[in-house]
């Protein structure tokens, strides 16, 4: 042993530095950058983020999706990820203390900062990742034939640049605290900054000091209402993750260096310009042109007119229309009288007024022949807009069905439900307690009807014959069917039913 | 006994429980510095995260970088860690007395349901610490268990189904219930623990060449 060691000539003595080798750096950033992607929180962080976005992508928008809403979607799962990412990189930045080795690193070329440079880049692997299955996960939604309206690039960032955000943290962290138990507390301490920022009692800029800021409304707007200063809110993430990022630089000694203290400068600059562009509140041009959707529709809406309908949309949900005179051709089909080639006007309203603050009622349009459509559809939206539809088909008007409380129901909702694949399951679906018996609510976008346990009878029964029978039945009776103040037990005798035993009286 | 209380208390991590239980105090006290003390709306979430840091912080307290010179005193593990428990029980309770008290009487959750939940999250910590130290042979599992504790507390209340829920509202009727089920979990994580006080007769697997002080 001691004859080798002496055999070993020493080295030569240098008397200038090594040169500094970004070589080094880059191959210990891939080297953690590797094992990061393989710790345990991180792969059952990935796991989850996967299934729950996976599970979530079936039932967006009930299949027909708005990609201004499919983008926001998008932010909220990715701070999981980040959670795990934040705890990891801290342990591995702490992995040399844990292990006593810091003696042995400090002994190479790779002075401490680059080693935080080096941990820092090891998130962006992850963060690529996160980069990837969120435009994954926009883009399948944004492929559907079905899907409307616009995403926002500024929103599809939030997700990736929360994950370098965290990460970033993570490596702070390590520098500034470095004792294992450091990152869960952390962990738990932003998650008591997010509840003090997103409190309700909070104002609107604390608010977007947040990574991922929700809304509290499910209500879609066109894309120009919404109003989110979604790109200032990028920068704002972008600046702070470098700022961060840089912290940390100077933390382990890259202080000396004036390119890094230029570029903290720099980066917290970045941060305040975000802060202060994502908390000046909703331009004025936005509001107005929200009051103007809102209130005059017509200004904005583009017309198709197709057989005895006009279809009035907003410039996004013009692909739509074909779905709606789907839905109001088979209403149509299945009236009777001058139902078929009476003039109407199908028109998208929204209550734009309040933004995404909250949601609001739609009044009924007191327009005579003007039926309104929501800017959701599918699932609960369709049937819904089929009462719709037959309402203004039977009473002429939209505003007259709250008021309607008489046999003229039963034809209202027949009309609507039968040329349906599944009468009674959309049946259960409009009614406010999904219930096929008794008496209920039924929902649509503006007012509600009232259904009495005599009228769901009736109108179970009707459904229950063959449908070409019911249809000829209906359509030899209609003027009578359609009549004001009809009574369930004369509708039943005109439809050849069975009298109603049930309650016939509205609350 | 006496003689082995004071080595035991002063190798406690004691910094660590006081950072996890500061912590805890600030996170119970959210509620009455936002002003939200009068509605108490985030009163549960916030009690519930501050037995969380509390428990982050206790995950840490079965750490102890000499337990390869220690596996061969007379004094058996189930003693030196039921050592360590004990003094961290009446820390633990002044704490979470304290808890409660930052918490405005009006919207105080009751009692004896918030303190079942913060007992399981504080035996589901020390359990953790206490199977690490049974099953594998570092010195310091507190990184990885809360790590664990970390995962669990995040994504339960995510994945948690609907017919089983644990993280219900105050007024909800579903209360009770949920707290029966709080009181199984606390049980099956006690017996879980205690299975793991003692010192395994043998490891599970094979043991590398290592000298007693474990380098």
């Amino acid at each position: 042993m001691t004859a080798t060691t002496t055999g070993v000539p020493s080295p030569a003595v240098t008397t200038t530095a090594p040169r500094p080798s970004w070589t080094a750096v880059f191959a210990l950033a891939a080297f953690e950058g590797r094992r990061l992607l393989l710790r345990v929180p991180v792969l059952v962080a990935f796991a989850v983020y996967l299934a729950w976005t996976v599970w979530r992508a079936h039932r967006v928008g009930d299949g027909h999706p708005a990609l201004q809403d499919v983008d926001r979607a998008t932010q909220g799962a990715p701070v999981l990820v980040g959670l795990a990412v934040l705890l990891s990189v801290h342990q591995a930045v702490l992995r040399s203390r844990r292990y006593d080795t810091e003696r042995h690193l400090s002994v190479l070329v790779v002075p401490p900062w680059r080693r935080t440079v080096a941990h820092l880049l090891s998130v962006v692997p992850v963060t690529l990742l996160v980069a990837v299955c969120v435009g994954v996960q926009f883009t399948w939604q944004a492929l559907k034939p079905t899907a409307v309206g616009h995403g926002s690039p500024a929103e599809l960032l939030v997700g990736p640049l929360s994950v370098l955000l965290f990460g970033a943290f993570g490596v702070l962290l390590g520098r500034l605290l470095p004792v294992p138990a450091a990152g869960p507390l952390l962990i738990v301490f932003l998650f008591l900054f997010s509840v003090f920022a997103t409190a309700p009692t909070s104002t609107g800029w604390s608010r977007w000091l947040v990574p991922s800021v929700g809304e509290n409304s499910s209500a879609t707007l066109p894309s120009d209402l919404i109003g989110r200063p979604a790109a200032w809110h990028a920068l704002y993430l972008a600046g702070l993750a470098l700022s961060v990022a840089l912290a940390a630089l100077l933390l382990s000694g890259g202080a000396r260096l004036w390119s890094v203290r230029a570029g903290a400068a720099a980066a917290v600059a970045l941060t305040l310009a975000g802060a202060w562009g994502q908390s000046r509140g909703v331009p004025e041009e936005t509001a107005e042109a929200r009051v103007r959707a809102t209130v005059a529709p017509e200004k904005t809406q583009r017309c198709v007119a197709r057989d005895a309908t006009t279809y009035c949309a907003f410039p996004e949900w013009g692909p739509r229309t074909g779905d709606w005179a789907e839905v109001v051709d088979d209403v149509r089909s299945l009236a009777g009288g001058d139902a078929h080639e009476r003039p109407l006007t199908v028109r998208q309203r929204i209550e734009a007024r309040y933004g995404l603050d909250g949601d609001a009622a739609l009044a009924a349009s007191p327009h005579p022949g003007e039926v309104t459509v929501g800017t959701s559809w599918g699932g609960n939206r369709t049937p819904e807009f089929a009462v719709a539809v037959a309402v203004v088909l039977v009473t002429g008007r939209e505003e007259a069905s709250g008021a309607v409380c008489d046999g003229r129901i039963v034809p209202v909702m027949w009309t609507a439900l039968a040329g349906r694949p599944d009468p009674v399951a959309d049946l259960r679906r409009v009614r406010l307690d999904d219930s096929v018996t008794g008496g209920a609510i039924v929902l649509s976008q503006t007012e509600t009807l009232q259904m009495t346990a005599a009228h769901t009878e009736v109108l179970r029964a009707l459904l229950d014959l063959p449908r070409d029978e019911a249809a000829a039945r209906v359509k030899a009776n209609w003027a009578e069917l359609t009549a004001p103040k009809v009574t369930t037990q004369r509708v039943a005798q005109v439809l050849g039913l069975d009298a109603p035993e049930g309650e016939d009286a509205c609350q | 006994m006496a003689q082995l209380l004071r080595p035991v208390a002063r190798t406690l991590p004691w910094w660590t429980l006081a950072a996890g239980g500061g912590l805890g105090l600030l996170l119970a006290a959210a509620p009455r510095l936002t002003g939200d003390g009068a509605s108490g709306g985030s009163v549960p979430t916030a009690l519930r995260a501050a037995a969380l840091a509390f428990a982050l912080g206790a995950a840490f307290w079965l750490d102890d970088p000499a337990r390869h010179t220690t596996a061969a005193v007379p004094a058996r593990r189930a003693l030196r860690h039921g050592l360590r428990l004990a003094l961290l029980a009446p820390v633990a309770a002044l704490w979470w007395t304290a808890a409660l008290l930052l918490v405005p009487q009006p919207v105080r959750p009751p009692v004896a349901g918030i303190t079942v939940e913060a007992a399981t999250a504080l035996a589901l910590a020390l359990t953790g610490a206490a199977c690490a130290v049974h099953r594998g042979d570092g010195t310091r599992p507190g990184p990885a268990v809360a790590g664990f504790l970390l995962v669990t507390a995040v994504l339960s209340p995510l994945l948690c189904p609907e017919d089983w829920a644990l993280f219900v509202a105050p007024g909800d009727e579903r209360w009770p219930a949920a707290h029966d089920r709080w009181a199984v979990l606390l049980g099956v994580v006690l017996v879980a623990g205690a299975a793991c006080l003692t010192e395994p007769l043998r490891r599970h697997r094979l043991r590398r060449l290592r000298s007693p002080s474990g380098t």
